[in-house]
């Protein structure tokens, strides 16, 4: 069996504003409602998990403005109300949130997801990300953003603050003698005294400990040093590296690394990037997925401001028809993303490595239910685990396809689960 | 502009099973999510209401077993009249009608169950009236066999007016919630109806105030010349498969003229003519999508068959299907579909593999070519909107939803907002 | 008329009251608060404000022991976690909870007030603390915390980087023209390029305006500085004072405060804390009275506790039969010195053993208590109060259905909300 998870690639945010299936998503800006009912389908479906991603940035890097953003409804809300709310719409499923590492100050962070542990029943996950783009920093006061490694480093630290405080209350801190006498036995309860190179704090929380003490730790880095980070302390990660052959070295990478950071491999899940193309019979799969690359094809707008944010290089600066521009030493922003395209970039010129960049699929999927669990099996079958992240566009339709059509077609082949053995997020995750 | 609803052709059923999109129905048997996820996207697109169809019934006619009722969930229902309160929960202005059985159904126990649906649905409960009509049903309450066609529609008129006559037993005005003088009703506004039919006999006062209706939406569908005129002297809405624009005109016009004989105004009722719309990104795609359905249906001959033996309440099993279609116009079931089929002409086999859910226009394409076809059927049929027959799956509410209505909506051919509170209001606004 | 609200906090609310029946450990759930807000929405309040703090008290005999023991104070959870769940199931009742300007960094605060904002259907607002703890300030990787008047002056600066960034996008920025594929005009949305002593940001929010566009600020801080802050940004203060010449001298300083800075002194509403004790009858109401004042009186650990909390000083460590010394404290200086007011001349077991809460205490029947109400409201001209109270139901319904009708049959607080929006509410009046 695999796992199953949802990503949703502008986390709060406004999806296909202009698709043919979105013509109510004025209704649906800043409004639960469309996740919510991706959550109670998903959960029908037996995902681990919804992981709502996030930035605070307006991109402004392409034409050096922030209108193609507004045009294109590249807008975020802030993800973390949503899961109080798809807590309280749902019973089983894991909700991860994104949390900037740079700018959450980590007593906060630790705070909040203790808090949140508790209102979803120990269903909550943090996903860290340092953030890559200047303006990100800028809103936080920094002039520019702080170098790749460092951030890195920083992150690591972070991490070990927030985890030291959500170990600051022993488990059975909360009083226990029959007539309840003591509500918390101080006893038990313990200072941190945290002092780091860019963190520190003493401690302890305020808060009672979670149903899992822990929240489930996602993380999504394709760099060395993200991967590091990664294998240190994740139970889940987020890949985009492309072909089986590139999953399977991976998921052997995070395997070696966390062994020589004392961990057992099996203790993260991996989970690939993909946007499967649904359809009846596989010939109308093969026609829209046909039809979706030449729209893509007539949009190098909408690439190359995706390359401008990613890169945190103005693409508009460079001629369309000239050979790709190294920009790969000149990026503070998603290195491994920005690796990729310097190397589709070789002999090529930038409108065609623009065109065919599609940053999202591990795999192509094309084709009926039937067909693409069949692929899904065989590339799973290759990489040796641990399953994938659905990444389409989140629409009711998209989300139907996915869990009242694809799923059960994978449950029926008993490739992912049929119900949810255990109460928590982690304890499911870690199940097989 | 018109009016849009959705036909639940098998209302708080079981729909889609084992295909390819509703892949999770066994996790909304008997469930509430479905139906409400459902209200709440037809409200966002705007529609009138939600018409839950229903019967007691579980069909054992074909072939003489319950297995065409049972193999695909087909003929599964569960009461929808519980599920209302849990919809009308979830939603703010979309109506909401359940089916009652008149000929079963006592008077004062329905008239006290809507007027209690009308409080907790905040003013938006419809009550369709069928008479129901295969000899199974009459059965599960005692008689041997059916009440005879006509006689049916003259006790459902009947019954009509023994509930509107409880109704109205408590007057406007009657619940004063008066906390200075202390009196919550007024009992001289408050009269017994006192209603001696030839069928029925109902003394009353309803023992609780009025909802905010007052008097719940009625609906009724009937193509009969008894059911046009039961629908033309008590329904605010009309339900009606007649086939082509030319039908639904005359059915429209028709209506018009009976209620006019009725001495009511012919625009407090809106006709909805019923539509499976086959929907796709581009109307080649959907095209393709019909001609796959039509292979498939035709192939499926015992399903039509059991279809058409539900209907007629006569086993057609037992017919050679390479034989003329019988002549079964004196059938006690839906008496204008079995008029139709004898006068094609063509064998039961023929008939069988043509047959198809009935659909007043075909409606087949992309999101705008289908906007395009509507417009131009409702301009001729002169009113009043169309009822979505298509199987309740997440996937094709979503498609209508969010897909053609938005265009709907663009074009100002349906409302972008509701303008009033409650069902009849919004329904009688345009 | 005059406005209603609740202030509370997420912990556990009172776990040895009597009618708590489960709530020691039920407080933890949304359901409490969600029906609270439910009823006390019925009684048409303005708003339910919930307070915060980040640290565990350990300055009493220098140990969590106390509060820890006693659920005092601690453990207490991040309230915004419960506003979007409140406000699903409620349609006009405000929502305000406490962020601490001095460690929540101004873009992340303003952002997520901005989402709850378009959540709550513009029902949110910011109760902006500076925090008064060293504990607060060490747990955000402080040595100690910044001194009183420069918490304040920080304080002043964020709310001017957040204010900023909420006016960044004009309200009809979200254009939604679908046929020439426009989801927003960039004309209409602007950086906010705020440079200050403390706080840079850059801006643009990158999520569309709410409805209120900037949430509602509130403010409670007795001391100068906290009421010169507010008076020049709040649009709700809250008021600890025990009578009413108090309060009637903190209105008017307040109001003359928010005239200096320019502003209409009616659109600051200040909220007074109020305590209750409704009874069948006034006698009934008056015993129960003095028996809980008795218990607190002699419950001199939880006043010596109290004391310690707010001054950040170990109360345990002063002879009880001794004058209290003078202290000084960078913590909360208000509360502090209010509860050791009238101290000439006594010894710190006197001070302790009588009551003494910021709260101006009703008892009675219903309607005395409506009378006593409309008498306070009246002298001090405005402008409401503000139940402190543990969120136990049998509480929240002998207000909300008991003594609200009444005030509402007087005409004392408003039959229904005339508007959608929390600011619009309170500026009804």
């Amino acid at each position: 069996m695999f796992h199953m998870g949802w990503f949703l690639s502008t986390g709060f945010g406004v999806y296909d504003w202009k698709g043919p299936w979105s013509g109510n998503i004025r209704a649906d800006i800043g409004n639960p409602e469309l996740f919510l009912e991706t959550a109670a389908a998903l959960e029908r479906a037996g995902f681990d998990y919804m992981m709502l991603e996030d930035s605070s940035v307006l991109p402004d890097i392409y034409q050096g403005s922030y209108a193609h953003s507004l045009k294109n409804a590249v807008v975020r809300y802030d993800p973390l109300p949503l899961v109080s709310l798809i807590a309280r719409h749902t019973e089983h499923i894991g909700v991860i949130a994104t949390m900037a590492t740079s700018f959450y100050p980590p007593f906060l962070a630790a705070r909040l997801m203790s808090s949140l542990d508790h209102l979803t029943h120990g269903r909550v996950g943090v996903n860290l990300v340092t953030a890559s783009p200047h303006a990100a920093a800028q809103n936080y006061g920094l002039d520019e953003h702080i170098e790749h490694d460092l951030r890195y480093a920083m992150a690591d630290e972070w991490m070990q603050v927030v985890s030291r405080l959500w170990e600051s209350w022993e488990p059975d801190a909360l009083g226990t003698d029959e007539n309840r006498t003591v509500y918390v036995d101080h006893t038990r309860v313990h200072p941190i005294h945290y002092e780091g190179r860019f963190h520190r704090s003493r401690g302890p929380l305020n808060t009672l400990p979670g149903p899992q003490r822990r929240p489930v730790v996602c993380q999504a880095g394709g760099s060395p040093a993200g991967r590091e980070l990664a294998a240190e302390h994740a139970d889940t990660i987020v890949s985009a590296v492309v072909g089986v052959e590139a999953m399977r070295a991976y998921r052997e990478d995070i395997s070696a690394r966390m062994v020589a950071h004392g961990r057992d491999p099996h203790d993260v899940k991996v989970l690939f990037l993909v946007d499967p193309i649904l359809a009846e019979s596989n010939a109308e799969a093969q026609a829209i997925a046909q039809r979706r690359r030449e729209a893509a094809a007539s949009d190098v707008e909408g690439a190359l401001a995706g390359m401008s944010y990613v890169s945190g290089l103005d693409f508009s600066q460079f001629d369309l028809d000239a050979p790709f521009p190294e920009v790969l030493s000149r990026t503070n922003g998603h290195q491994s993303t920005v690796a990729d395209y310097q190397k589709a970039g070789e002999d090529k010129t930038l409108r065609e490595v623009a065109l065919t960049r599609s940053v999202k699929d591990s795999i192509p999927l094309v084709g009926t239910p039937a067909s693409v669990a069949d692929q899904m099996a065989e590339a799973m079958e290759y990489a040796g685990g641990d399953g994938f992240l659905i990444a389409s566009a989140v629409t009711r339709r998209n989300v139907s396809a996915i869990a009242d059509g694809l799923a059960p077609e994978l449950r029926r082949r008993d490739l992912i689960r049929s119900s949810y053995d255990y109460g928590t997020f982690r304890e499911n995750l870690l199940s097989f | 502009m018109f009016h849009l609803g959705w036909f639940l052709t098998t209302g708080f059923g079981v729909y889609g099973w084992n295909q390819p999109w509703s892949g999770n129905v066994a996790a909304d048997v008997g469930r509430p999510e479905l139906f409400v996820d459902t209200a709440r996207a037809l409200e966002r697109a705007g529609f009138d209401y939600m018409m839950f169809e229903d019967s007691s019934v579980l069909p054992d006619i074909y072939q003489g077993t319950f297995e065409s009722s049972v193999s695909a969930g087909q003929a599964v229902r569960m009461d929808p009249l519980p599920l209302m309160p849990l919809v009308a929960q979830a939603t703010k202005k979309i109506g909401l009608i359940a089916t009652v059985a008149t000929t079963f159904y006592p008077p004062f126990l329905a008239a006290r169950l809507y007027q209690t649906l009308d409080h907790l649905t905040q003013g938006r409960i419809g009550v369709n009236i069928v008479t129901a009509s295969p000899h199974k049903a009459a059965q599960n309450y005692g008689l041997e066999k059916h009440i005879d066609h006509d006689k049916r529609y003259e006790m459902a008129d009947e019954w009509m007016q023994a509930v509107t006559a409880l109704w109205n037993t408590w007057e406007k005005g009657a619940l004063q919630l008066d906390t200075e003088t202390g009196v919550f009703a007024d009992h001289t506004k408050i009269k017994p109806a006192n209603f001696e039919g030839e069928f029925y006999r109902t003394r009353g006062p309803l023992n609780l105030p009025p909802g905010p209706q007052h008097r719940p939406v009625v609906c009724q569908a009937g193509g009969s010349p008894a059911g046009r005129d039961l629908g033309a002297a008590h329904a605010d809405t009309i339900v009606s498969a007649v086939v082509g624009a030319e039908a639904m005109k005359a059915y429209r016009d028709d209506i018009s003229q009976r209620m006019i004989d009725h001495g009511r105004k012919p625009d407090d009722v809106k006709v909805l003519y019923l539509v499976s719309p086959i929907i796709a990104e581009t109307d080649a795609e959907a095209k393709e999508k019909q001609a796959q359905m039509r292979a498939a249906q035709a192939a499926n001959i015992s399903g039509n068959l059991a279809a058409m033996s539900y209907f007629t309440s006569m086993d057609f099993s037992k017919f050679d299907l390479d034989a003329p279609m019988p002549d079964l116009s004196g059938n006690n079931g839906h008496q204008s579909t079995m008029a139709d089929f004898a006068k094609s002409g063509r064998t039961l086999r023929e008939i069988a593999a043509n047959h198809r859910t009935v659909e007043s226009v075909e409606l087949v394409g992309s999101p705008a070519t289908i906007a395009d076809q509507m417009e131009e059927v409702m301009d001729y049929a002169g009113g009043d909107g169309f009822l979505i027959a298509a199987p309740v799956t997440r996937k094709n509410v979503t498609e209508i939803a969010d897909g053609l209505a938005p265009v709907l909506r663009r074009r100002g051919l349906i409302r972008s907002d509701y303008t009033h509170n409650t069902f009849r209001e919004n329904l009688l606004e345009f | 008329m005059f406005h209603m609200g609740w202030f509370l906090s997420y912990t556990v609310q009172n776990w040895r009251d009597p009618w708590n029946g489960n709530g020691s450990d039920l407080w933890i759930e949304p359901e409490l608060y969600i029906e609270a807000a439910k009823a006390l929405e019925r009684a048409g309040f303005d708003y339910m404000m919930f307070e915060d703090g980040s640290f565990i008290p350990d300055a009493f005999r220098g140990s969590m022991e106390y509060a820890l023991s006693n659920a005092s104070i601690a453990p207490k959870h991040d309230p915004l976690t419960l506003i979007a769940p409140i406000a699903r199931e409620t349609e006009r009742i405000g929502l305000i909870a406490t962020v601490t300007t001095s460690f929540y960094p101004p873009f992340l605060a303003a952002r997520l007030a901005s989402t709850l904002d378009t959540l709550s259907g513009g029902r949110f607002g910011i109760n902006l603390v500076t925090a008064h703890n060293d504990r607060t300030a060490q747990n955000f990787g402080l040595e100690q915390h910044h001194e009183h008047d420069l918490r304040y002056e920080m304080a002043d600066e964020w709310v001017r980087a957040a204010t900023a960034l909420w006016d960044g996008w004009e309200r009809d920025a979200l254009t939604l023209d679908e046929a020439n594929g426009v989801f927003a005009s960039a004309d209409k949305v602007h950086y906010a390029n705020f440079e200050g002593t403390y706080y840079r940001t850059r801006g643009p929010l990158n999520l569309p305006p709410s409805p209120q566009l900037r949430p509602v600020l509130c403010q409670a801080g007795g001391s100068q500085a906290g009421m010169t802050f507010g008076a020049r940004h709040a649009d709700t203060i809250i008021a600890q004072a025990g009578d009413v010449p108090t309060m009637k001298k903190f209105r008017e300083t307040v109001r003359e405060l928010a005239q200096e800075a320019g502003r209409d002194p009616d659109s600051v509403k200040i909220l007074f804390l109020a305590s209750f004790v409704l009874e069948d009858s006034d006698r009934a109401a008056q015993e129960k009275d003095a028996q809980m004042r008795a218990a607190s009186e002699a419950n001199i650990e939880a006043n010596l506790a109290m004391l310690s909390f707010s001054s950040g000083i170990d109360f345990g460590k002063f002879d009880l039969d001794a004058p209290v010394p003078e202290i000084e404290t960078n913590a909360a200086r208000a509360t502090t010195a209010h509860h050791l007011r009238n101290s000439e001349g006594r010894t710190l077991r006197e001070i302790v053993s009588t009551r003494s809460t910021g709260a101006f205490n009703f008892v009675g029947s219903v309607p005395t208590v409506a009378d006593q109400m409309s008498e306070v409201a009246a002298e001090v001209g405005g402008d409401g109060f503000l139940v402190q109270a543990p969120i136990i139901p049998r509480t929240v319904h002998r207000i909300a259905d008991g003594l609200a009708p009444e005030l509402r049959r007087r005409g004392l607080i408003r039959a229904d909300y005339d508007y959608h929006t929390l600011r619009e509410n309170l500026l009804a009046f």
